[in-house]
């Protein structure tokens, strides 16, 4: 889906866990999140952890569609 | 008694060499060159040969195809063979063509040959049988026998067996077999690991194929006034899934509205993946989708606006054609709002 | 450490006056092997049945499947599971070999039960279809979880681990028809012979994905998830202390049977002495997070190296996010300069044209593969349908559907059904049974 997007010229970043699923199935920019079940807030840590740790990573994603990348990318978090 | 066409270029079709690449195409009662050669032991009847000059369809393919569609008009046949085209590459991309179009307008088997090298084999391995054929034409015989196995084998309904078996390319579609020793995978282990250890060639079960890479978009060139998207396969839907998406190979996508709410709360959506734990993102769906975040950095000014909907579908046991048909569903609605960037989180 | 397992070779199964074996003849008590079952007061509704390869039978929902063993000393076949923590892949144990104790539900199914076909076209797509078996059709009081697509089908499960020790007690003073021998002498103290052959692991990666206790499969009775990997004996997967778990598309599941059968620890006891040198079992497991997959790598690559391993096998217990895991130990077992081959099945979708593997790494040129998860098998009815059919198309199971736009419901009417291989009970047989191969079309 990632590529379909792409390929229609807007561009996308894949938030996930699976970085090396992500890296084959082609994704260009790539934000890592913590699990498969809970990408974006471990329920074992209090709400407010959750969100902060969501703030972040969902603002690195927003920031990584403006960078102008050559090569696949994995954004560090 | 079933019915053939076959296609040939202008050199087989005795039309001339390279001075008569031009030539337009025609449709003739008579069996010309190979068609001859396949109506020795093909368990059908031909009944005339398409004869094409390569730079003709080469420069003008639909031109070219619609006239030997019209050619064909009102004729029955069962099955269409185009070559062999060995090594020539415009010949190739020729019996490439055709063939694709025959198989899209009247949905009957098509069959070519050409030699591993041919640039058509490339470009058309994956919609039909292409047989590996050899480089020259003096390998007529074999590679004309090669295609008519095969296409006696489907005129006659039997099963067709693996690229390897029959000797065509590999069309990139891989299904599970019962192997005729029906040897145990623990014993196909041993002995591929031994032929591992002492360095001799052995077969892997499973080719690792190249990666496949779409050029990258360009970049958001001011994020404050970007319009943001944001999908998800973690099957995020309201708790009655509206659209049915099925937990597993969905073939089914929802997108839902986000415009008048802060957050994705709890008993109101949920997950319907069946591949992970649902406790916490039915717990608190914006672990998936982070819509509560996204109207925050919103407010704050890091984007410019949120598209309205998001969009939902599951990932696990999808088939790659069937998440490519439902992007491409997507993307219209993406398209029409003026969407600048789209984030997708994957379960 | 030695182990010995003496067989007796089941050829027909009867219901009678008293659980007895006799030349290939195994007769069970009914209303005595039920009345032992009921002793778990979960159980609501049992019955026993005999299904035989070529009887007209289908059983869905089938959640597990053990192979039924006494252990001669008196303790338990499972320790840490069906009774007390102890050692298990030493002393002698009996077995009834052909034969298995198939757990199945009454009503309720789940994404991990499946289906078994004991004749026609369908029987081919399980081992099970060619085995005798002792059916334990049953329901429970969890109604907790009776709606719920994942299951822990935990006292059916148990039911079927107690029952098959229940019944492997007819041949406890009988003399075996023949007898296996599993040794391996300790890693250091080997005859110099053997030392010279090259040196294989065996790396095993069972189902533990459930980040919740009760789903994975178990070693001791403990729950994988909630280990890192160790160093086992392969007597040890053979002998009772693997139990299958309740979590993962069934064809890709490893049974109780498969882990006390396990082909592939067989295969390599097999040429131990001739062509390598094995060394024993790396147990590992599947992980959900990323650092979690990348850490159990790092560990069983440091393990092979230490000992000296010169090549591996690696076996995975699923596929999907599970091939991330996969893929990590074998490229890191590639790294620390061990010949590796895996083995697994694949998932390359009904059209079959999809990524087989969700990872992939040219590091990984030796792979056998099994089959794949996404085949659509359409079957014709079948006579006698034993637990609940509807459950196929109604319980989410992996394979199967209520409806769909093209293909219509899994269950239909007249009893016949399509579904995905997904749901063919151990169908992938990636532990080493499988037949079945992967070619491009």
């Amino acid at each position: 889906m990632v590529k379909e997007v792409e390929k229609a010229g807007i561009p996308i970043v894949q938030m996930c866990n699976l970085i090396p699923v992500a890296k084959t199935v082609g994704s260009n920019r790539i934000v890592p999140t913590i699990s498969i079940p809970y990408p974006l807030g471990d329920p074992a840590t209090p709400k407010e952890t959750q969100w902060k740790l969501r703030y972040s990573r969902t603002k690195t994603a927003l920031l990584s569609l403006t960078a102008d990348i050559t090569e696949q990318t994995v954004f560090p978090v | 008694m079933k019915k053939a066409v076959v296609y040939i270029n202008q050199f087989f079709g005795q039309i001339g060499g390279e001075d008569k690449a031009d030539f337009a195409p025609v449709f003739k009662k008579e069996k010309i060159g190979p068609a001859l050669e396949f109506a020795k032991n093909l368990n059908a009847e031909i009944i005339g040969t398409v004869i094409c000059g390569d730079n003709y369809m080469g420069s003008n393919a639909d031109k070219a195809v619609d006239e030997i569609i019209e050619l064909l008009e009102g004729k029955e046949f069962d099955i269409f063979l185009a070559g062999p085209a060995f090594q020539a590459g415009r010949y190739g991309v020729a019996c490439g063509t055709i063939c694709k179009a025959i198989k899209a307008k009247y949905n009957i088997p098509v069959i070519t040959s050409m030699n591993v090298e041919n640039p058509g084999v490339e470009m058309f391995k994956k919609d039909m049988y292409i047989l590996k054929g050899g480089n020259i034409a003096s390998k007529m015989r074999a590679d004309v026998a090669a295609m008519i196995k095969l296409a006696n084998k489907i005129l006659n309904n039997e099963e067709i067996g693996s690229a390897q078996d029959e000797g065509y390319f590999g069309r990139g579609i891989r299904r599970q077999v019962w192997r005729e020793d029906l040897k145990p995978a623990s014993e196909r282990m041993i002995e591929m690991l031994l032929k591992k250890i002492r360095g001799e060639a052995f077969e892997t079960e499973l080719p690792i194929p190249e990666p496949d890479r779409v050029p990258i978009a360009p970049p958001i060139k001011d994020l404050s006034k970007a319009r943001i998207a944001i999908l998800d396969t973690g099957g995020i839907v309201p708790v009655d899934n509206p659209d049915k998406i099925q937990s597993a190979s969905a073939t089914r996508w929802g997108r839902y509205n986000i415009e008048n709410i802060d957050s994705l709360k709890s008993g109101v959506y949920k997950t319907i993946h069946a591949g992970f734990d649902p406790a916490a993102a039915d717990a608190d769906p914006n672990v998936v989708v982070p819509i509560d975040v996204l109207k925050t950095l919103n407010k704050e000014g890091v984007y410019g606006s949120l598209h309205p909907y998001f969009y939902t579908t599951v990932g696990t046991g999808t088939t790659q054609a069937e998440a490519m048909r439902m992007a491409n569903e997507m993307i219209p609605y993406l398209k029409e709002d003026n969407v600048d960037g789209v984030i997708m989180v994957s379960t | 450490m030695k182990l010995e397992i003496g067989n007796f070779y089941v050829k027909d199964i009867v219901f009678g006056s008293a659980l007895s074996y006799d030349k290939g003849l195994l007769t069970i008590n009914k209303d005595e092997a039920l009345d032992f079952i009921r002793q778990d007061e979960r159980i609501t509704e049992a019955q026993l049945y005999i299904a035989k390869p070529g009887d007209k039978i289908r059983l869905c929902p089938v959640k597990e499947a053990i192979e039924p063993r006494i252990r001669l000393n008196g303790k338990g076949s499972f320790p840490g599971y069906t009774s007390n923590l102890d050692k298990a892949g030493e002393g002698i144990s009996y077995a009834l070999k052909n034969c298995s104790v198939l757990v199945v539900g009454r009503h309720w199914g789940g994404f991990q039960d499946g289906l078994i076909d004991m004749s026609g076209e369908g029987q081919k797509y399980t081992l099970f279809g060619s085995l005798n078996n002792i059916v334990l059709v049953a329901d429970t009081d969890e109604v907790f979880e009776q709606r719920e697509q994942q299951k822990k089908n935990d006292a059916l499960r148990r039911a079927g681990h107690r029952l098959a020790e229940f019944i492997a007690q007819c041949v406890k003073n009988l003399t075996p028809e023949d007898r296996e021998v599993f040794e391996l002498e300790a890693v250091i103290k080997r005859n110099p012979e053997i030392e010279k052959l090259p040196s294989v692991v065996y790396v095993m990666q069972p189902q533990s994905q459930m980040e919740e206790i009760g789903y994975n499969d178990l070693v001791y009775g403990w729950d994988m998830n909630r280990m890192l990997p160790t160093f086992m004996h392969p007597n040890e997967v053979l002998d009772g202390a693997l139990v299958s778990g309740s979590f993962m598309p069934v064809s890709s599941k490893w049974s109780t049977y498969d882990f006390q059968n396990c082909p592939n620890i067989k295969a390599l006891y097999k040429e131990h002495g001739k062509t390598i040198n094995f060394l024993g079992v790396i147990m590992s497991n599947l992980n959900v997070a990323l650092e979690q997959k990348e850490r159990a790598a790092l560990f069983v690559a440091q393990i092979a190296k230490t000992l000296g391993a010169e090549a591996a096998i690696v076996a995975e217990e699923g596929y999907g996010n599970p091939d991330a895991d996969f893929i990590a130990c074998c490229v890191a077992l590639e790294d620390a300069g061990i010949k590796t081959v895996g083995v697994t099945n694949e998932c390359t979708g009904r059209d079959g044209q999809s990524q087989p593997l969700v990872t992939l790494d040219v590091k990984c040129d030796a792979i056998v593969s099994c089959g794949n998860v996404s085949e659509l098998i359409e079957l014709p009815p079948m006579e006698t349908v034993l637990g609940e059919l509807e459950s196929l198309g109604r319980d989410g199971l992996s394979g199967g559907w209520a409806d769909d736009e093209i293909l219509g419901p899994s269950v239909r009417k007249d009893g016949s059904i399509i579904m995905e291989n997904n749901s063919m009970f151990c169908g992938d047989m990636v532990c080493g049974w499988s037949p079945k191969t992967m070619k491009e079309f």
